[in-house]
């Protein structure tokens, strides 16, 4: 081997780590850093095998940022073309695939001479630490900014409200799905009547915790007639607060 | 005459240090975003028309800006790196706000069609799965690919992976403008001044940093015209196969991720072929040919193989254009201005904008002849600037001009930016020997750095004011009637979000303006344009039936409050919507569906009401 290879140690060694890491369940904060890694070194890869000692920094740079973007776009388009579904298993053999494939490509150029050795890039200049800690206090404002929104947009007065539906999904012929959803924002006491053609065959008490769903399933088909329900927020009882009615549809579409 | 020369003392190394170091600009426009951070948590909490707030967000928008213009119009030293370190931080602030506006998920309308096209591949596995919000985005789907890609191998959602992607995409094109003007003017100062005007092109800060399909598009775009510039420079063939091998990959992936973008490569790198034969250049003539026929074939290629409803998305656009073109040049006048007209002072800044530039690019021109003659890209680039006139034709004479225009600024912008800034340096290094200057340089030469920094925020606050969001949601807060970011809460996202658990996803909806693309998204639903007439009258008329079953609408969403409000767009539906309403529409005309027989009343959230139309009588 000659010169220095770390560059191809070091992206070698995150691919089989990103790869590692899915296999094994890893935590989040774990395959966010192997992840980002892992899509960012086929990039710089195919930046060194593409482009001779005389490309500037910046522009070398970009190159690899463009590479590395334009990889799981002609990766995925062949994995489809090739029948493969494109799930986690498969975006990572395309990228560590890809980055193993170059890291020898990149290897043996270099063995040959093609390619120069990897070198540290070298600092031209030292910034100054009062420029450094400048630098350094600016991304956290910023970040400060970053999170004064977001919790702007927790704190945004939202509107509340309770969801009431009919719906035939996942229930079998004859029959129709009730369901509440309550986002009032605290626990609220329901009272739900079902009508038939105007006659209450059912009355219930619910109590539902804030963003929980209730649900049940009630016989139903064309002879049934209407069915209305009717949901009272308690303690009024006198204005129906949701209301959801077939209203002669057969329900078949629903 | 050198590029030093040509281009003023600032390239020139012997010019006196700047007091405003870059790190102070960073610390300064940090504080920018901070403060628009503010402005956007006030409206939030109800003062989103409060004047005050406004100011605040200006404020911010100042403090990112105008440092930065400052440094780059400065005629202080100022190195490359510098230069590359203010257009990262200008367009790092900006996107940042752009963050702010949205910061715990999508809420712009082209976003959400996006991201409802990465669920897809996400829980199919597939692509070219059917996006009823946007039907061409499936057959374009690169962005959706890198997305898709970066949240199964991290385990990230789709907003925050979309965030690292089209923040890095935007950053990217950007520094590409940079290299490439750059490596045209051997200048970075004018390179920095040309990419501080592109930056005030409206979308700038919106559409050309959304997790929409063109923002990716545009850093292959800008990757493969670096890629021509270095196939025309390059000396050895080993530095000429790899630049050719991304010039393929980038037009390629180019191609893959938005049509629109594609052919403006091929019109780009076609100017780019007249520009080089206007300079004589034969070698920059053959690659950029060679390239467009490639880029060309590659598209014709994609578009007939792989998504030939192309053809009929860009149809009517085209059509549109052109009659609008012929109606103008037949009559002089086009049969209608732009619908949208936002408040005085915008207009104001617009036209002012409009004028400068319109100004300063002949400038431009006549010191890129006089100079610049005998090189090909400077003069693909005056050539590519006349389309800023036809821009401004467009914007004034063709109707719903603002928005044809807009959406064409990304591009146009390229070279007017380059061929306006040749023309600013050109003015404040003329100014300065004129004798009113010369007579108190100390004093008064920064009057002229001055006015230009004035100059250029004046340019992106247009870029700003007259770009998206629109005047009216300019912060964020409550819910409008049929706006378009601020009808997007958490009622609206739990229809729609019921619709697809308990509807199956693709059916045919009507419904207005402000649930649109939220049901399209969240609720994999096809809402569909044209429906105006099932809201605007109390009752349903066997006509009205009789369309409804034409256009296969199976079910009816009916949001109460916009019986409650003007609609802030202008229009409370989408498609044929005259607009022009001076009242908001009777509760009445919302309500009838309880009435209608065969007609079910299937979902209830209070203001909004889901009706199941699927078992009407059509016949009557």
């Amino acid at each position: 081997m000659r010169g220095n290879q770390a560059d191809i140690a070091v992206t070698a060694a995150v691919a089989a780590l990103a790869c590692a890491a899915a296999a094994a369940g890893a935590p989040v904060a774990v395959t966010i850093v192997l992840g980002l890694a892992l899509l960012a070194m086929p990039g710089y890869l195919l930046a060194q095998l593409l482009l001779g000692p005389g490309t500037a920094g910046l522009e070398r740079t970009l190159a690899a940022v463009g590479l590395a973007l334009i990889v799981p776009i002609v990766g995925g388009l062949v994995l489809y073309a090739a029948g493969v579904p494109l799930h986690r298993a498969s975006w990572l053999a395309v990228l560590a695939g890809v980055t193993l494939a170059a890291d020898l490509a990149l290897w043996l150029r270099r063995r040959t001479g093609w390619s120069a050795p990897f070198r540290w890039p070298r600092a031209r200049r030292r910034l100054p630490p009062r420029h450094v800690a400048m630098f350094g206090a600016a991304m956290v404002i910023a970040a400060c900014g970053v999170v004064v929104a977001r919790v702007g947009a927790a704190i945004q007065p939202g509107p509340h409200f309770t969801q009431l539906w009919l719906s035939s999904q996942g229930v079998g012929a004859g029959a129709i799905k009730i369901g509440v959803t309550n986002d009032q924002g605290s626990t609220v006491d329901y009272r739900l009547v079902v009508l038939r053609s105007g006659d209450a065959s059912t009355t219930r008490n619910l109590t539902i915790a804030n963003g929980a769903t209730w649900q049940v399933t009630v016989p139903f088909n064309e002879k049934s007639g209407n069915l209305t329900a009717n949901l009272y927020r308690l303690p009024n009882l006198s204005t129906p607060y949701r209301q959801v009615d077939t209203n002669g549809d057969k329900a078949s579409g629903l | 005459m050198s590029a030093s020369g040509r281009n003023g003392r600032a390239d020139n190394m012997t010019a006196a240090r700047s007091r405003l170091p870059v790190s102070v600009v960073a610390l300064i426009a940090a504080v920018g975003v901070l403060i628009v951070a503010a402005a956007y948590t006030a409206g939030r909490l109800g003062y989103a028309s409060s004047p005050w707030a406004n100011r605040t967000y200006w404020v911010g928008q100042v403090l990112v800006i105008a440092p930065v213009g400052a440094r780059l119009l400065s005629r202080r030293r100022l190195d490359a790196s510098e230069t590359v370190t203010l257009l990262v931080i200008l367009t790092v602030a900006e996107y940042l706000v752009k963050v702010c506006y949205s910061p715990t998920g999508f809420t712009f309308g082209d976003e959400l069609m996006h991201w409802r096209s990465t669920m897809n591949i996400l829980q199919t596995g597939e692509l070219f799965r059917p996006n009823d919000l946007l039907p061409i985005s499936p057959f374009y789907p690169g962005l959706e690919e890198v997305t898709a890609a970066l949240v199964s191998i991290t385990g990230l959602s789709v907003f925050m992976a979309g965030l690292i992607v089209v923040g890095i995409a935007h950053l990217t094109y950007v520094l590409l403008l940079y290299l490439i003007f750059q490596q045209i003017a051997s200048s970075h100062r004018v390179s920095g001044v040309a990419v501080l005007i592109y930056a005030s092109n409206p979308l700038f800060q919106s559409f050309d940093s959304m997790f929409v399909y063109q923002t990716l598009a545009l850093t292959f775009l800008g990757l493969a015209v670096l890629a021509a510039k270095h196939l025309a420079a390059w000396k050895t063939a080993r530095d000429r196969g790899g630049w050719l091998a991304i010039a393929l990959l980038a037009t390629f992936a180019t191609v893959v991720t938005h049509n629109v973008t594609s052919y403006v490569l091929v019109a780009a790198l076609e100017v780019i072929t007249l520009g080089s034969l206007l300079a004589r250049s034969r070698l920059s003539a053959a690659w950029a040919s060679l390239l467009a026929l490639v880029a060309s074939a590659a598209f014709t290629a994609w578009i007939v193989f792989v998504a030939p409803s192309t053809v009929s998305y860009i149809q009517p656009v085209l059509t549109s254009a052109v009659q609008a073109f012929k109606g103008l040049f037949a009559s002089g006048h086009s049969s209608g201005m732009s619908a949208t007209v936002g408040p005085l002072g915008d207009e104001a800044l617009s036209a002012a904008t409009v004028l400068a530039i319109s100004v300063l690019l002949p400038v431009g021109w006549r010191h890129a002849w006089r100079h610049y003659r005998q090189q090909p890209w400077v003069m693909a680039m005056a050539i590519g600037s006349v389309t800023w006139y036809i821009l401004v034709a467009v914007r004034l004479f063709v109707p719903d001009g603002t928005e044809l225009a807009g959406r064409t600024a990304t591009f146009v912008y390229v070279p007017t930016g380059f061929i306006a800034a040749l023309a600013v340096i050109r003015l404040t290094d003329n100014s300065l020997r004129w004798p009113v200057i010369r007579a108190n340089a100390r004093r008064r030469a920064p009057l002229v750095v001055a006015v230009a920094v004035m100059g250029a925020v004046m340019f992106i606050f247009d870029g700003l004011a007259n770009g998206w969001p629109p005047y009216w949601e300019r912060l964020p807060g409550p819910y409008q009637v049929a706006g378009d970011e601020q009808s997007v809460d958490s009622l609206e996202i739990d229809s729609a979000q019921w619709a697809a658990a308990n509807l199956g996803p693709h059916n045919t909806f009507a419904t207005d303006n402000g649930d649109f693309a939220v049901l399209g998204s969240y609720g994999d639903q096809n809402p569909i344009g044209n429906i105006t007439y099932l809201y605007t009258s109390p009752t349903l008329t066997a006509p009205d039936i009789q369309q409804a079953a034409d256009q296969q609408i199976r079910f009816v969403l009916v949001d109460s409050r916009l019986s409650q409000a003007l609609p802030a767009s202008g229009t409370y539906f989408p498609g044929n919507d005259p607009g022009n309403y001076t009242r908001p529409l009777p509760l009445a005309d919302l309500t009838k569906f309880d009435h209608i027989p065969d007609v079910a009343r299937i979902y209830d959230s209070g203001d909004i009401v889901i009706y199941h139309v699927g078992e009407i009588d059509y016949a009557g």
